[in-house]
């Protein structure tokens, strides 16, 4: 996905604000999409198009952080950066810490502005391709027989501890039969150590460290 | 002073018995007085007319003697000529009366023949008187009773002639009898009366006159012998006022210079009461009588009634006078009446004495009943002691007096105990002075006295002079009956002012007569105080209402602002944009478009300025910077301050962050700088400047705003201004303000100045200083506030 498919999304209940915002972030270069409302964007939003969104914090209807809120519940990823006309710190304290890249008061900088727009688009870029790392070590995971995610699962767990013998001990089963399941796993999760094994399943997520 | 019992039954006992004694004994004795003094006046009536009537029958025999003696002559059976048959006839005719003196016979020609009874009883003397011519022979010839001569003389000396006498004039004059006024007669010296007759021939010619001489005292003889009463007299006035008759015969007769006896005339009796009953009744010369006449009169202190009887006939006209004492007639029942008094006032004595013998004897038990009801009254004999023998009545009274005494004992120990133990202050009150009669400790502990100090003073020694008009109010309770209530300042004895509430109700008598008034007292100095203080929270609670709702429309304004400053900072973008892509363009354009970007944004900075300056902090203490916040506010100030040509400058050392709640300061700061603005304003000083200034101070930080207006007068209480009379902005009162530092933990006061402006200071507790854990969490906050700002 290139920086040039990515969209920078704005709503905003005022519509001077959205004609003026979109003009001026067209111009600067980004692709832009504006909505009169909260609702009218979640039903037009494709989960999977990259960008980021500019939110107006106080709307009529749902406002902007109840939108965050159904965002995340969606699980879907896209930075958001909230403008507001009389925001208090409580409401940008929720925000932040619902993962907001910030919060800013109109009339904000343009430079500031563009600013987070970039650092939008480019966490939402990784975000994305880190969401696409991990659902394939998943895929591969899936391939994984019980007895086979048993195994990686202790392998990965404690690293110091991953000789066959030892782990056919704890399972009561010969260390053949482990070496047998070892040359499968590195196969199916399409690694060539187990050093790279542990690595995948740890940023995947699937075991803690 | 009420009399006793016994003095009542004495007196009334006394006094009825006498008042009924006395009343018998007048009553009787008017009746017998009336009847003995009626009885007086007949008796002395009756003298009277058996006086007449004796006078009338001892007289008799004298017309018949003179009658017949006149008969006798004119028929010739006695001839004066014929001495010696004469004197016989005369003799005889003297013989047979006892109360003639002497019988005469004289003629014309002056011869004369008297037989008259001597001196010496039994015997006769005759005087025979013959004239011729000239010559004349007078003959005295003594007799015994038989006639015999015992004597006989010669008086040559004697020159007697009947014709020159009264009665021989009257007589032959009259040619009828005529009597003679009583005189005393010559020879024997007796009073007496001359009847005399004259003597008439055949041929009508007047031979001579015939007398008879009747001694009277025999009259006065029988007036002696009279009773009227026991001191009554009676007497006889002839008419021209002498006395011819008296019981006392010697009384009559007096004696002239010459020696002749005369009757002595009522005016010079000897019988002094005769006189003053009777003298003056001859005044006009003589005595006239028309009828009988009864009266009274007084002598000498007593008194004496009297009758006169008219004169008897027109020969005889003598009066009869009578008087009597009049004691001699009620005398008796006067004595009587006396004794009957003695007798009525020993009685009454008695009476009296039984009487308090009987009232003490019946009021003995009383009194006992009364001493012993004293000695219960005073406490010093229950009331439940056996009582002393005495009525059932009173017994029964007793009975009624114990319980009522039991009650009203049982009454005053719970008033009493009511009264001492009562958690409220209570006193009893004269309402006319004022003066304390009872006070419980509780009031006395109000007040700050003893309650042996508090009875000696009155309400008006501790009633504050401000409502020292309160005690009319309380006074007039006297008269009208009304419940009285009123809270009044007091003055407690170390000089503090309280509040209390005084319920008052008067307490009377049967009668309605006001004995006392009752007041409870309750503090209610807290209370007043607590209410004083809403009322000052609620003045304050409005305005900071105001200042609310200013807020929210701050709030709202610039929300409505910033929404147009922001398409316009974008529009200026988007423009700039524009130009950049157009080769010929206008450098200037981008210069004029970024400066409108600018003042954009410079709109934005002071809408967010005053935003902040009226955020919503919820009441909570943040930490902040101070510097920043004083920033914001100059910022906000700053056109007032240039459009009154006023430089305010800031001398801010570094100050940490300080924690309060953020508004209120800026509330508070603002205010200050309006005052300064204002007061340097008004009085247009030569130099316009106003310096900020914050330095640390201990554990606080302190703010001044100093201007150089003309300051404040040191008899001006700035802080009493409660409400700010300026009329735009969002000036708090300065007593607001500081109750606004105070709740902050901080203080504001008037600070001295050498150059003679206002200062005004303020301090806040600086961050630092505290060590609650809690507190030292917020600097997130105060950072993402700081960073947004």
């Amino acid at each position: 996905m290139s920086e040039q498919d990515q969209i920078v999304f704005i709503v905003d209940d005022d519509e001077d604000i959205r004609s003026s915002l979109s003009r001026a972030l067209t111009k600067r270069g980004y692709n832009v999409k504006s909505f009169e409302s909260a609702d009218v964007f979640l039903n037009a939003y494709d989960p999977d198009q990259s960008g980021c969104l500019v939110l107006d914090y106080g709307m009529p209807g749902m406002n902007g952080l109840q939108l965050q809120e159904r965002l995340a519940q969606k699980d879907y990823l896209l930075p958001i950066i909230f403008i507001t006309g009389h925001g208090g710190v409580p409401e940008s304290v929720q925000a932040i810490k619902a993962g907001a890249i910030d919060f800013l008061e109109k009339p904000f900088r343009q430079s500031l502005l563009l600013e987070h727009i970039d650092a939008a688009l480019k966490e939402d870029q990784k975000a994305r391709a880190s969401r696409a790392r991990m659902n394939s070590v998943h895929a591969r995971v899936d391939t994984l027989t019980k007895r086979e995610w048993e195994i990686a699962h202790m392998m990965a767990q404690d690293s110091s501890n991953t000789s066959s013998k030892q782990i056919g001990l704890s399972l009561n089963i010969s260390p053949r039969t482990v070496d047998h399941h070892r040359a499968r796993i590195l196969e199916k999760m399409q690694v060539a150590s187990v050093a790279e094994l542990v690595h995948l399943l740890i940023t995947a997520g699937l075991v803690s460290k | 002073m009420r009399i006793s019992l016994g003095a009542i039954l004495a007196i009334c006992l006394a006094g009825l018995q006498f008042i009924a004694i006395m009343t018998v004994v007048f009553s009787s004795y008017l009746t017998s007085e009336k009847a003995l003094l009626n009885h007086a006046h007949d008796l002395l009536s009756d003298v009277g007319t058996n006086t007449i009537e004796h006078s009338k029958g001892f007289l008799e025999p004298a017309y018949v003697a003179a009658d017949l003696a006149t008969r006798l002559a004119e028929n010739r059976i006695v001839a004066s000529d014929n001495r010696e048959m004469l004197e016989a006839l005369l003799f005889q005719q003297l013989h047979i009366a006892p109360q003639f003196a002497g019988i005469f016979f004289g003629d014309q020609n002056g011869n004369f023949v008297y037989v008259m009874r001597t001196e010496e009883s039994g015997t006769y003397r005759s005087k025979i008187i013959v004239r011729d011519g000239d010559a004349r022979s007078t003959e005295l010839i003594w007799r015994a009773d038989d006639y015999a001569i015992v004597d006989q003389a010669n008086d040559p000396n004697d020159n007697f002639d009947p014709r020159t006498r009264p009665w021989f004039k009257r007589a032959s004059a009259g040619w009828d009898s005529i009597w003679t006024d009583p005189y005393i007669f010559f020879s024997s010296r007796q009073p007496g009366i001359t009847v005399a007759s004259p003597v008439v021939n055949g041929s009508g010619v007047i031979q001579g006159v015939i007398g008879v001489d009747i001694e009277i005292s025999a009259i006065s003889s029988f007036l002696a012998q009279l009773s009227i009463g026991q001191n009554g007299v009676a007497f006889i006035l002839n008419r021209n006022g002498d006395v011819i008759a008296h019981p006392d015969a010697q009384l009559i007769k007096t004696m002239d210079e010459d020696g002749t006896l005369r009757f002595a005339s009522i005016d010079e009796l000897g019988d002094p009461i005769a006189r003053s009953a009777f003298a003056g009744l001859a005044e006009g010369g003589t005595i006239s009588v028309e009828e009988e006449t009864s009266s009274k009169f007084q002598h000498d202190g007593k008194t004496y009634v009297s009758t006169l009887m008219p004169a008897i006939s027109e020969d005889l006209p003598w009066t009869i006078a009578v008087y009597a004492p009049e004691d001699d007639f009620i005398g008796g029942i006067k004595e009587n009446r006396l004794q009957n008094i003695w007798i009525a006032t020993a009685i009454t004595l008695a009476a009296a004495g039984i009487g308090l013998l009987l009232a003490n004897r019946i009021h003995k038990p009383v009194r006992a009943f009364a001493v012993r009801a004293a000695l219960v009254s005073q406490g010093e004999v229950s009331a439940s002691d056996p009582l002393p023998k005495t009525y059932q009545e009173l017994e029964a009274t007793n009975e009624a007096l114990v319980q009522e005494i039991a009650r009203r004992r049982k009454s005053e120990r719970e008033y009493g105990r009511t009264f001492e133990l009562a958690s409220r202050g209570m006193a009893q009150i004269m309402p006319e002075t004022g003066e304390f009669i009872r006070v419980n400790a509780q009031f006395a502990d109000m007040l700050g006295h003893s309650t042996e100090d508090m009875q000696k003073l009155t309400i008006h020694d501790v009633l504050h002079p401000d409502d020292a008009n309160a005690f009319p109010v309380f006074a007039e309770m006297a008269h009208d009956d009304y419940e009285y209530s009123q809270d009044m300042r007091y003055i407690r004895s170390d000089g503090k002012v309280v509040w209390l509430r005084v319920n008052a109700i008067m307490v009377r008598d049967d009668q309605g007569n006001p004995i006392h008034a009752v007041a409870t007292m309750d503090d209610v100095t807290q209370r007043r105080d607590t209410e004083e203080k809403i009322r000052d929270l609620n003045r304050d609670l409005s305005h900071y209402a105001r200042v609310n709702v200013m807020g929210q429309m701050a709030t709202g304004l610039a929300h409505e602002l910033n929404q147009p400053l922001t398409a316009i900072t974008q529009n200026v973008d988007a423009a700039i944009s524009t130009i950049n892509e157009t080769e010929s363009s206008d450098p200037a354009l981008v210069e004029i478009l970024s400066e409108l970007d600018q003042q954009a944004h410079r709109a934005g900075d002071i809408i967010r300025a005053l935003r902040s300056f009226v955020r919503k902090d919820d009441g909570a203490a943040t930490v902040f910077n101070l510097d920043e916040l004083i920033q914001q506010s100059l910022r906000l100030i700053q056109p007032e301050a240039t459009s009154n040509k006023i430089d305010i400058s800031c001398s801010i050392d570094d100050v940490p962050s300080v924690i309060a709640i953020r508004i209120h300061v800026a509330q508070v700061l603002v205010n200050l700088l309006n005052n300064a603005i204002e007061a340097i304003a008004e009085h247009a000083p030569d130099r316009r400047q106003i310096t900020v200034y914050a330095k640390r101070a201990g554990d606080f930080a302190e703010i001044s705003v100093r201007d150089s207006g003309p300051g404040i007068s040191p008899d001006f209480d700035a802080f009493a201004q409660f409400e700010t009379t300026k009329t735009g902005g969002m000036g708090l009162g300065l007593n607001i303000s500081r109750s606004i530092v105070e709740d902050n933990g901080g203080q504001l006061w008037l600070k001295d100045t050498d150059d003679g402006g206002a200062c005004f200071a303020f301090s806040l507790k600086l961050a630092q200083a505290l060590d609650d854990p809690q507190e030292a969490d917020k600097p997130d906050n105060s950072q993402l506030t700081t960073a947004h700002v």
